[in-house]
């Protein structure tokens, strides 16, 4: 079994302590952010604008996370669709000394063990992002449209479990969204219900 | 030793189950597979880092089962302080815990009963519902009238998430082994055991944190309103100002997506809830929850009590979502089929001899005389729907058909109507309005006719009204959800259908051509039609006996017996050749006659005349309905049908007759458990009103199935049939039967 990260509280980021802004319904403009990524590299929302951007809420230490890296289900996704032009943020907004939070190192290291395909895996330990759109949840999933509009917002697939076993037979959501906005449709099932762990924003 | 709970003796194992899934490697998997199998008896603690996370725990209530008797089992969960499980809801993160039985055939397991949780706040404004401590879930069992093998085995599998700071999914294979006793206490020979309560005080102090059913329109009143994007929900309660705590745990069906309810407003007696929906559910008009309170928050006193059965959330979800154009066709061809209803026919008969009679007469009066039906028929039913609109806005319950037909002397009142119709077209008197009206109001005959028409074209509706038409019932109930505009155009598209056939007619006279000419025969048929509303009488005496008994059915006969003599008096006795002396002397006999037996027959004897409640209830196997029923049964996992009917409706009689009474039908419902409760509605019980508009019903027929497990009621089409019945009741099979 594979040992468990051992995980150290970081604070290198400043942010003002907006709090707990509600979700950006769909159909809204998705709300501007920057952060660093493992590597330090600075991403903003605006610098992707004309792509499809998928954010993804992210902890290593979650089980529901784990059912779909462990089962190479995510990978697979960011794989998929980076490779059709699409840019895939992971986000981890777990504050320093919560379960899941990472220094870059530990980051540069999941992403290593785990094989991840995203585009970047974002370091946001003061949560801005997450409040930004109100993630409560990991993971928890967001389509923005290259016009820069939230087109899809919610869960992974249709089954809340922590069971690797239940993805073949899962709808998966992002995928049907990705799909239906790259033929050019509207996303039919624009919105659900994330299932997961929570966030851990931090204690005020 | 009754309670099989093996203490885990493989180490490995327990270090494997509360897997990391992450990056499971095939021999892991094996691990675990081996694992599964060498601990299938039982795995009752998830450890993690060597601490013990949850034990979990199968107890029963008794010492030994009862073939027969129901008895509650329970899982007990065991959380190291400050981890928790969840509640069957369990809010912004997190997972419901699940058991799964697995029993012997012919077994049978209720729902899980969900003591009231503890609502959690955390950081990031996440709000979860579950459980610290520990947690009895508990579920009732019903064994089979009979058991071959004791003891009996009976296993489950939990699976949950308990969380801290992290989750961490954990389950267990859990077992436990019961003797069978013959009766509760009494020992058998075979087994000596005997049926004694057990774990009394674990069960008793759960017991008391279930949630009580909503006290009921007497102590408590609950108003659901839809302010966009938000619910709103006011309770209005003597006994909330005791509480300081009250708060709302919600308990979204579906895909519904729900925000955090907070206290809109708060008075002495009264609260206000909001309850944000973050989905797109436009039609979702209330959500089924806990309202729970306490003294303190998460205090150990906390009670509360469960509101809006699902049924009130999914009757939106259940109301068919087509467009108003769809509904308004349906209105359109209900009103045409109303013409074929017996009791419509042969008003409408005599308008056809009209046609035939003015066969030769200008196009023009002949299309007056139609116009002047039709303006009838409209009238009739826009005076009807600008009536239904005055009390819906005064805030009553307004529904179809019923509206009329549960009023036993609108009842009496038709059948009066009818009779008097049926004399007049066997010829015993004839119909004139009388000299007054007609001389300066109606100079010419032409005039005089159209009145005629007119009126007929009012009393042909007034005998259609309550002939709920299949179509006519489900436009209906989804005009009345709608605004004051749609109702009307629902009224005048039905209007529109009863009426068309006479409109083209007298428009297009050329058609009358493929009618047979006058003659005769249509004497014949006129009294042949008297007939028919003979049968239609009979029908009214049938529905004034189920509402008032044989009594009120045979007063009511007398009162129709002296109408009838008046009537022959008329045709008798007040003829322009009798003498002015002759008629007025008939004319004070008869309303003599009318008045007193009016007021002895019906003021006195049918007024008093009351049906005994016991005796009218279900026949059969068939159950009566009360909500407390419905909650009760639905608690305890059985599978409900509900036939809403009423003496009156004559499609529920065929509906009852060629399908739920049918061998195939009553044995599937027996093979399945189902509950079978009969909801009648002869007499307006408001109750079922209430029940009926939840799922946007303006009357009976209205057939509901609760499946066991499944939140969602499946309501049936009015025309039910045997096909369409015998599937859904198949697709309940797993949610009740033994697992």
């Amino acid at each position: 079994m594979k040992t468990k990260l051992l995980l150290t509280a970081i604070a290198a980021f400043i942010g003002s302590a907006l709090y707990a802004a509600d979700v950006p319904p769909v159909g809204s403009a998705a709300p501007e952010f920057s952060a660093p990524d493992a590597n330090g590299k600075t991403h903003s929302l605006s610098e992707y604008k004309g792509k499809y951007v998928v954010l993804e809420w992210f902890n290593p230490e979650c089980p529901f996370v784990k059912k779909h890296y462990g089962s190479d289900n995510m990978q697979k996704l960011q794989r998929e669709y980076t490779g059709k032009g699409v840019v895939w943020l992971t986000i981890d907004s777990n504050a320093p000394g919560t379960e899941g939070n990472l220094t870059p190192e530990q980051a540069q290291k999941v992403m290593a063990s785990w094989k991840t395909k995203q585009t970047a895996l974002l370091l946001d330990p003061e949560s801005n992002v997450a409040k930004l759109y109100g993630a409560k949840n990991t993971p928890d999933m967001v389509v923005i449209s290259p016009e820069g509009k939230i087109v899809y917002e919610g869960a992974i697939d249709s089954k809340a479990s922590p069971n690797p076993a239940d993805i073949p037979s899962s709808t998966n959501y992002v995928k049907a969204a990705l799909d239906e906005s790259l033929a050019g449709k509207p996303v039919s099932n624009a919105q659900t219900k994330p299932y997961g762990c929570s966030v851990k924003y931090k204690s005020s | 030793m009754p309670l099989m709970q093996h203490a885990p003796s493989q180490p490995r194992c327990r270090k494997v189950r509360p897997m990391v899934v992450m990056r499971m490697s095939s021999w892991q998997q094996l691990w675990i597979g081996l694992c599964a199998i060498l601990l299938a008896q039982s795995i009752p603690a998830q450890n993690y880092q060597g601490r013990e996370l949850v034990k979990a725990t199968l107890l029963t209530d008794t010492s030994a089962i009862v073939p027969g008797k129901a008895f509650t089992a329970g899982l007990l969960l065991r959380m190291a302080p400050g981890w928790h499980t969840y509640w069957k809801f369990s809010g912004d993160a997190g997972l419901p815990t699940e058991i799964k039985w697995n029993l012997p055939p012919g077994w049978k397991v209720g729902e899980i009963q969900w003591p009231i949780p503890l609502k959690t706040n955390d950081p990031g404004d996440i709000q979860t519902y579950g459980y610290q401590d520990e947690v009895l879930l508990i579920q009732q069992i019903t064994p089979p009238a009979k058991i071959d093998i004791s003891p009996v085995k009976l296993s489950a599998e939990a699976n949950w998430l308990v969380c801290e700071k992290i989750c961490i999914p954990g389950g267990a294979n859990l077992a436990l082994e019961l003797p069978t006793a013959s009766s509760a206490g009494a020992a058998t020979a075979a087994g000596s055991a005997t049926a004694d309560p057990k774990n009394t005080d674990l069960f008793a102090r759960y017991r008391r944190l279930l949630p009580q059913n909503f006290p009921g329109a007497k102590t408590a009143d609950a108003t659901w309103s839809r302010v966009d994007p938000e619910l709103r929900l006011k309770i209005v309660n003597e006994d909330l100002a005791n509480y300081p705590i009250v708060d709302f745990y919600p308990l979204p069906q579906g895909n519904t997506i729900v925000g955090h309810p907070s206290v809109e407003s708060r008075k002495a007696n009264e609260i206000v809830f909001r309850i944000p929906i973050e989905s797109p559910d436009k039609n979702l008009s209330a959500m089924p929850g806990l309202v729970v309170f306490s003294k303190f928050p998460n205090g150990n006193d906390r009670a509360a009590w469960q509101l809006g059965t699902p049924a009130i959330a999914v009757a939106q979800a259940a109301q068919p979502s087509r467009g108003i154009v769809t509904f308004l066709l349906f209105g359109f061809v209900g009103g045409f089929i109303l013409n074929l209803m017996p009791c419509v026919l042969p008003v409408i008969s005599l308008k056809i001899f009209g046609f035939i009679q003015q066969a030769g007469q200008s196009r023009q009066k002949i299309f007056r005389s139609g116009l002047a039906f039709t303006a009838g028929i409209f009238a009739w039913f826009l005076a009807l729907a600008l009536l239904l609109i005055a009390l819906k806005a005064g805030g009553r319950d307004v529904t179809w058909g019923g509206f009329q037909f549960t009023n036993a002397y609108f009842v009496l009142g038709l059948s009066v109507i009818v009779l008097v119709f049926a004399l007049n077209l066997f010829g015993v008197f004839e119909i004139s309005l009388p000299q007054s009206m007609t001389r300066g109001l109606l100079a010419s005959s032409e005039r005089k006719d159209n009145l005629g028409s007119f009126f007929q074209g009012v009393f042909a509706t007034v005998l259609a009204t309550p002939c709920t038409a299949p179509f006519l019932g489900t436009a209906l109930g989804f005009a009345f959800t709608q605004s004051v505009p749609v109702i009307l155009s629902m009224f005048v598209a039905i209007a529109a259908g009863m009426s068309a056939p006479y409109f083209l007619l007298s428009a297009q006279p050329a058609w009358l051509r493929f009618l047979p000419p006058p003659g005769p025969w249509m004497v014949h048929v006129k009294q042949f039609m008297g007939f028919l509303l003979l049968a239609t009488l009979l029908f009214l005496l049938y529905v004034l006996g189920a509402q008032r008994g044989l009594d009120g059915a045979i007063w009511a006969s007398c009162f129709l017996l002296i109408v009838a003599i008046a009537c022959w008096m008329k045709g008798a006795f007040i003829v322009p050749t009798a003498s002015a002396t002759k008629q007025t002397i008939s004319v004070v006999i008869m309303l003599a006659l009318v008045a007193a037996s009016g007021f002895y027959f019906i003021g006195d004897k049918f007024y008093s005349s009351k049906i005994d409640p016991a005796a009218s209830n279900a026949p059969g196997d068939w159950q009566p309905f009360t909500p407390e029923r419905l909650q009760s049964e639905r608690d305890q996992g059985r599978a409900v049908f509900i036939d809403f009917t009423a003496a009156w409706c004559l499609t529920c009689k065929f509906n009852e007759k060629s399908v739920l009474e049918s061998g195939a039908v009553r044995e599937a419902f027996q093979r399945h458990g189902v509950v079978k409760l009969k909801a009648d509605w002869t007499n307006g019980d408001p109750v079922i009103t209430k029940l009926l508009q939840q799922f946007g019903r303006p009357g009976v027929p209205l057939y509901v199935l609760y499946p066991g497990k499944s939140e969602e009621p499946i309501v049936f089409p009015e025309l039910l049939t045997k096909s369409i019945l015998l599937d859904k009741l198949e697709t309940i099979t797993p949610a009740v039967a033994s697992q």
